[in-house]
């Protein structure tokens, strides 16, 4: 049974009513929508460029768009059709326009998959290759490219599992763990392949016994599953490995430099139907949540567009005044319903009308400290917002700002309903441009 | 950092988060009016109306300067900048109930306007408040009083209250405690149950200290204040009952249990705004309170917290520069600067 509310630090808890029930509802396999909406930057990093033309035939799985960079990523297209262009959309993880390929879709067939490969039998740089050539992607949110994680990873102690899910509107990862546990298994390890057969972790937050069949086969493959507390903020990675592990992450390295590798569990799925089947990441599950319809479990071609499952779901688009991508409360939201889908969409919250965002209204801040109290990561968001505002670079490094994971916390907290993130983001940027200015 | 904001009105998304706990400033502040309830009722019931009058002077006169205040707002700025009339409401109750009931209701009604006057001024000429405004409020306005009418009538410091208390030896200390015996109670007891010659808060040093604490933590009052201020207070009053020679409980009992320390503890002194935000910058603040306020009792001085936490108000800028602990991830060795 799911917690209805997550203990963060400070005694403060996050709603997790929205989740109540989602996890027994079984995915959806969603049509193709008329035509797709394919962003050719996926992931962080630099977007591809785009290996067709207006007018070009592609068919399904098909590489649209690649890059030469360290951190390209190339993109496939889902289904069968043509392109009918190129166009500047906002972007579901940076909020801003990017250029995104539409497809008119004329066969909703998928890509079809290739002999099955032995994982076992491959050495990790074709996997690695492989993993590439899929455009597998951090699929938990933020979209980092698997294959240069894992190339920064080789030699690490410990592969760790990301199920928890723990954004309060998400309930697709437990849902891969039912209904795929054994591909989720055995994506699990090709990625421990890839990176040398570290020990592996699987860090959930369900009881023991809620994920039988998984647990089976982790058993079996000698993965250790954690149960972990229910804890929003434990979701970031910076803070699971303190959680699973025991000890922290350093300021301005990553889990590699410390021999620890966190994949989350979509991640490791679609890796391995990359290695095992040859089959490119152009599909994969997330939830739909809305005030008055509940939630579903969704599979999704990316590039399907939210208004395309809102028909598919049968629900008017008129109802909604904006979309939220991802995490409810760390995702971009939209006033309209042609966003589509990207490869670390975890979830899609349709906002009505009558529910005009909290933070419209904000007041001065009054210096509380509940936000300090909240902050998983210890730094204090209204010192630091202060600082922002008067352009204190000095304040901003010795707050410590680069320590902030940008999870929401403080703005949901906030009697006085400031939204801090995006301020605390821009204070980020300040720090970067004073930096290189200073050269 | 126009060039900051700038920044968010480039793309057509909305940032997150988009959901939010619920729990607003005006609910804080009617939790906080809920908790002084309590309080106001034992002043009623240990000194009678004319706390009934002193409440409803302060309440009224808030409420009434704050929309006064607020419409000026509007008609000059063409927006209101602070439309939370619940924290001008608090202002009011903690500007009563930080009174005598024996003073002038003018008094009462002159604190409670200049607090919500010092909060407006506060807030539109440094966007947020330095002073705490009823501690600031009183000062102005007792010191005021003292300048023009004197000692003995400025109701802060209490010259007549040297004629049969000297704080500094045993004697003169524990036999000048009587004016503060309830009935047949000693004055220890009498400090820590019931006594009429006090803050109107702080009838009840008991009541004040168990309403206080769960306030604190259900409304999660800045606490590291308070635990300071109270531990300094006692430990100094331990010190000094150690070196007289004298009854540690009833020197206890006075540091810790008159109304302006044991209110002004959980009530005043974690006053959100012109207190420190970091933890080592909170108990600084409060051993200062403490051995400001110590000196200031000892001094005779005797609703003197205020003035010592108007005085530490302004090292609240400084205070928020230390003890900001160690972020998730900052290696211990490396310099916090």
């Amino acid at each position: 049974m799911p917690a209805e509310r997550y203990r963060e630090r400070g005694g403060f808890f996050v709603d997790a009513r929205m989740k109540h029930g989602l996890e027994e509802l079984p995915f959806q396999e969603v049509s193709a929508p008329p035509e797709v909406v394919l962003f050719l930057r996926q992931h962080i990093g630099p977007a591809g460029k785009p290996l067709v033309r207006e007018g070009h035939r592609v068919r399904a799985g098909q590489k649209v768009a690649d890059s030469d960079d360290p951190l390209g990523v190339p993109v496939h297209s889902p289904v069968s059709g043509t392109v009918v262009g190129l166009r500047e959309l906002p972007h579901p993880m940076s909020g801003r326009p990017e250029p995104a390929l539409l497809i008119r879709t004329e066969d909703e067939g998928m890509p079809t998959p290739a002999d099955e490969q032995d994982p076992d039998k491959l050495p990790p740089e074709e996997i690695l290759a492989r993993v590439r050539e899929a455009g597998v992607v951090g699929m938990g949110g933020a979209g980092y490219p698997t294959h240069a994680k894992l190339r920064s990873g080789r030699g690490a102690r410990f592969l760790l599992i990301n199920t928890k899910e723990s954004d309060p509107n998400v309930a697709c990862d437990v849902r891969l763990l039912r209904e795929r546990a054994e591909e989720v298994a055995a994506g699990i390890g090709v990625l421990a392949r890839a990176l040398g057969e570290p020990q592996v972790l699987v860090a959930t937050r369900t009881a023991p016994g809620e994920l039988p069949e998984f647990e089976r086969l982790a058993q079996e493959r000698g993965f250790r599953v954690v149960h972990i507390r229910p804890c929003y903020s434990v979701g970031s990675e910076r803070l699971l490995v303190p959680e699973v592990l025991g000890f922290e992450v350093p300021l301005g390295r990553y889990p590699p430099d410390v021999g620890v590798v966190v994949h989350n569990v979509a991640t490791a799925y679609a890796a391995g139907q990359a290695v095992r089947y040859g089959l490119p990441l152009v599909s994969r599950g997330l939830t739909f949540w809305a005030q008055d319809a509940g939630g579903r479990n969704l599979w999704v071609r990316v590039g399907t567009p939210v208004r395309h499952l809102l028909a598919f779901m049968g629900l008017a688009e008129e109802r909604f005044s904006r979309f939220v991508f991802g995490s409810a409360l760390m995702g971009w939201a939209f006033p309209e319903a042609g966003i589509p889908v990207v490869k670390t969409t975890t979830g899609v919250v349709g906002l009505g009308r009558e529910e005009p965002s909290p933070y419209a209204r904000p007041l001065p801040c009054m210096r509380c400290g509940y936000c300090d109290r909240v902050c998983p990561v210890r730094i204090y968001p209204s010192l630091i917002l202060a600082a922002v505002k008067k352009g204190d670079g000095r304040a901003l490094r010795r707050l410590h700002l680069e320590a902030c994971i940008e999870c929401g916390l403080c703005s949901y907290v906030c009697p006085a309903r400031i939204l801090f993130t995006p301020l605390l983001r821009d204070g980020k940027a300040f720090l970067r441009v004073q930096a290189l200015t200073k050269g | 950092m126009a060039h900051m904001a700038r920044t968010l009105a480039e793309g057509p998304g909305i940032p997150g988060p988009h959901l939010h706990a619920g729990f607003t400033k005006d609910r804080w502040m009617v939790g906080t009016l809920g908790a002084m309830a309590p309080l106001a009722l034992l002043a009623g019931l240990a000194l009678g109306p004319r706390a009934a009058v002193h409440l409803a002077l302060g309440l009224g006169t808030a409420l009434l300067l704050h929309l006064g205040l607020a419409l000026g707002e509007r008609i000059v700025r063409g927006r209101v900048l602070h439309p939370s009339w619940t924290s001008s409401l608090v202002a009011g109750a903690i500007a009563a109930l930080s009174s005598l009931a024996v003073a002038p209701y003018a008094v009462t009604a002159g604190i409670a306007a200049l607090a919500v006057a010092l909060k407006f001024a506060q807030g539109w000429v440094f966007g947020r408040k330095y002073l705490n405004p009823v501690a600031a409020a009183k000062v102005l306005l007792l010191g005021l009083m003292t300048a023009t009418l004197g000692l003995e009538r400025g109701l802060m410091y209490h010259p007549h209250h040297l004629d049969w208390i000297d704080m500094w030896t045993r004697e003169g200390f524990e036999g000048g405690l009587w004016f503060l015996a309830w009935g047949d109670w000693g004055p220890g007891l009498s400090l820590l149950l019931w006594k009429t010659h006090t803050w109107m808060g702080g009838v009840s040093g008991l009541a004040t200290l168990l309403i206080g604490s769960l306030a604190t933590w259900l409304l999660r009052y800045k606490w590291r204040i308070s635990v300071s201020f109270l531990g300094t207070m006692g430990l100094l009053a331990l010190l000094l009952a150690g070196l007289t020679r004298g009854d540690p409980l009833l020197r206890l009992a006075f540091h810790l249990f008159t109304g302006s320390v044991i209110f002004l503890a959980f009530f005043m002194a974690t006053e959100p705004q012109s207190t420190p935000m970091s933890a080592g910058g909170q108990y600084l603040f409060g051993v200062g309170l403490g051995i400001l306020t110590f000196l200031l009792q000892q001094l005779n001085v005797l609703g003197g917290s205020v003035l010592a936490l108007v005085a530490m108000n302004l090292f609240t800028p400084l205070l928020d520069r230390v003890g900001l602990g160690r972020p998730v991830g900052l290696e211990r060795r490396k310099d916090a600067r």
